[in-house]
């Protein structure tokens, strides 16, 4: 009886709420160029999570404006200083100088996606909580840029080709690395097998003139669900995707006409269509008891990673 | 005394007890039972109560240092109440977001008015907002502009230096009525072309002036350019597709890359509008030019002729050109050109014209 249990994430969001939220920061963020921004993202992140309920229970989002703020202004000021050593080198004239001025650029631009991508994990996870146990993530800077350093170099040689081991490298190290209170993640993925499902995908792709890819992303989300474990002490506990070609079919095409035939105005109804697709066909197999989640997780209010993460354009969760 | 059922969590353990609320002078006392079966009472110190911002019906209490305990409780009257018991403590701030709230139907009245507001800045704020800035740059900064601008773009092109001086003696015989300094160049192209940068510099294509028949033409040609430089055109245009983009990239931000490609689209289209207006003034304050100089306007109908053979008129590209269509700028022109009177003869013009055509047939 046991081997039946399962529970999923239900999303309760509505697009005409998320069109007043979208409407209201975009009108804000005009009216004070651009300040207004974090607060707005804050808003959004807090309706999204206020509408994800699992067991009964919403999830709670906690950051805030003022935070994001702060993590804004810094993730600006890094920008700006990476732009000012371009320029600065541009206006001495001196090919070598700008060619140095360029790389360390480029280089400067290349690290800040690792450091983004953690300290964003570390922001979001500790802002993020249910039943008041807040989730974490672990991971260590210097050891994550140190892969991430190795594995691009390595998927540079290799033209590419080690890059999908190199993802499935980074997922495994996050899921090692998240926590739920006392509950721990693993992800099974291999890079072989993701590399194979990828070539699969692009070359039926190709040939069937791009019909095959509601099968590819099928297969890519069911890749990265079907692998993730979830252990609560001796227990474990698997994802499961339910999505199918057909239903991804229905979604894209269906969001791309609203999307389109609206001119970009009924965007928030295709999000709320896209999240509930997502968290209907994520199915978390096996026994959880939901009652026993022990808060483990410090306190974490640095937003940096997570602004600079948004800048980049880095989407995480 | 006043009880209502709430959900508490310790924040120490995820187990959800079903619990009591009891709203006392200065705390408030949670009662629930354990999973033991004992009755477990908390007390909350009033000051130390912190309401979580959100947007449903869903009211959501925090309390102490991290991990905090949390209460959650659906009750209608538990605002209210608190109003009324604690006057003095403010629990629900009133935001902006509030309105988030409402039911949807002023949500999408609200939007709407958004949006009409966002519209009338886009196609009417933006072009005057670019001419104001556009004003507010001193003549100075613009000629430095200008000068960049030409020196860089002047490479490209091979220049006719004995017709650049003709030209020019040519256009020191009209009165443009501009502070700018007026300074043609005449390149070796063949297109039947001109434009006009900042600040006074105006490129001719020698193409153009080899296919003039009559010298005004050439002084319809230049007044229109130099109503360009004089209304600083450029300067407004370039303002307002910056300020166009500025204002998109603002707005869709956060949305998708389907809506930031129509968007550009719209933008670039909205940008050939706002140019046809300039040309269209220009048009018409280079013939008033023409008028006080008492030159004839067949100068422009002449000119538009001559573009009309060049370009065609292909009326389904109205859309998408910088310049009105030909035959509605010819129209215009014969109609003003209809009602001129006081056309003089200008001696200056007639030489520098004969010049250049000596020139040209060599």
């Amino acid at each position: 009886m046991e081997q039946h249990e399962t529970r999923q994430v239900t999303f309760h969001g509505e697009g005409a709420k998320l069109f007043g939220i979208y409407i209201v920061n975009i009108l804000l963020t005009l009216v004070t160029l651009g300040l207004y921004y974090p607060w707005a993202r804050a808003a959004l992140l807090r309706y999204m999570y206020e509408e994800s309920e699992f067991e009964g229970s919403r999830f709670t989002f906690h950051g805030t404006g003022k935070e994001m703020f702060i993590g804004f202004i810094k993730a600006i000021g890094v920008f700006l200083g990476l732009y000012c050593i371009l320029f600065a080198a541009a206006a001495t004239r001196s090919t070598t100088i700008t060619l140095i001025g360029v790389a360390v650029f480029y280089i400067g631009f290349l690290l800040l996606i690792p450091i983004a991508i953690h300290g964003a994990l570390r922001y979001r996870t500790s802002r993020s909580s249910w039943r008041g146990i807040h989730f974490g993530y672990r991971g260590d800077r210097k050891e994550f840029l140190n892969m991430f350093i190795v594995g691009s170099l390595i998927t540079l040689c290799t033209l590419g080709i080690y890059g999908a081991w190199f993802v499935i490298e980074i997922r495994k190290y996050i899921f090692k690395h998240l926590r739920f209170g006392n509950i721990t993640f693993s992800y099974e993925g291999e890079g072989a097998a993701f590399f194979w499902l990828n070539v699969k995908g692009y070359f039926l792709s190709l040939i069937t003139l791009g019909i095959y890819s509601f099968w590819w992303v099928k297969d890519l989300f069911g890749y990265y669900v079907n692998n993730i474990r979830m252990y609560q002490g001796e227990t474990r506990l698997t994802f499961r995707s339910t999505a199918t070609a057909g239903g991804y079919f229905k979604l894209i095409v269906i969001n791309m006409l609203i999307i389109v035939l609206s001119l970009g105005l009924a965007t928030p109804w295709a999000i709320v269509r896209a999240m509930h697709f997502v968290f209907s066909n994520i199915h978390i197999d096996g026994p959880l008891d939901v009652n026993a989640i022990a808060q483990t997780e410090a306190d974490y209010t640095d937003a940096t990673g997570e602004d600079l993460a948004d800048i980049i354009d880095i989407g995480i969760v | 005394m006043y009880n209502f059922s709430v959900r508490y969590h310790d924040g120490r353990l995820s187990i959800a007890h079903d619990a009591t609320l009891t709203l006392m002078p200065d705390h408030w006392l949670i009662h629930y039972l354990d999973p033991s079966g004992e009755l477990t009472s908390v007390r909350w110190a009033l000051s130390g109560i912190v309401t979580d911002e959100n947007f449903s019906n869903l009211y959501i209490f925090r309390y102490g240092e991290f991990p905090q305990q949390t209460i959650e409780a659906k009750d209608e009257n538990l605002p209210p109440m608190l109003k009324k018991q604690y006057p003095e403590k403010i629990f629900f701030k009133r935001r902006v977001t509030d309105i988030f709230k409402l039911n949807n139907a002023t949500i999408a009245g609200v939007a709407l008015a958004v949006l009409m507001l966002l519209g009338l800045g886009y196609w009417f704020g933006l072009p005057w907002l670019a001419g104001a800035v556009a004003a507010r740059i001193p003549v100075s900064a613009e000629t430095k502009m200008g000068e960049t601008m030409y020196d860089n773009m002047i490479l490209a092109y091979d220049v006719d230096h004995q017709l650049t001086a003709r030209v020019n003696d040519f256009a020191k015989a009209i009165d443009f009525k501009t502070e700018y300094p007026v300074r043609v160049t005449v390149v070796k192209e063949k297109d039947a072309n001109a434009f006009a940068l900042p600040g006074g510099n105006i490129v001719v294509f020698d193409g153009i002036i080899r296919k003039m028949k009559a010298k005004e033409e050439l002084a319809a040609l230049l007044a229109h350019e130099v109503s360009h430089v004089h209304y600083r055109h450029s300067l407004r245009n370039i303002f307002r597709s910056l300020g166009g983009y500025l204002f998109l990239s603002l707005l869709l931000n956060d949305i998708n890359g389907v809506a930031t490609v129509l968007a550009d689209n719209s933008n670039m289209l909205a940008n050939l509008t706002y140019s046809r207006e300039l040309e269209t003034e220009a048009d018409r304050k280079g013939m008033d030019v023409l008028k006080s100089n008492g030159i004839s306007l067949e100068g422009f109908v002449d000119l538009f002729k001559l573009l009309k053979s060049e370009y065609g008129d292909a009326g389904s590209l109205k859309l998408l050109s910088t310049h009105p269509l030909t035959e509605e700028r010819l129209r215009e022109a014969e109609m003003r050109a209809k009602g001129q009177d006081g056309i003089a003869e200008n001696i200056g013009l007639q030489e520098a014209w004969a010049e250049i055509g000596l020139l040209q047939k060599k």
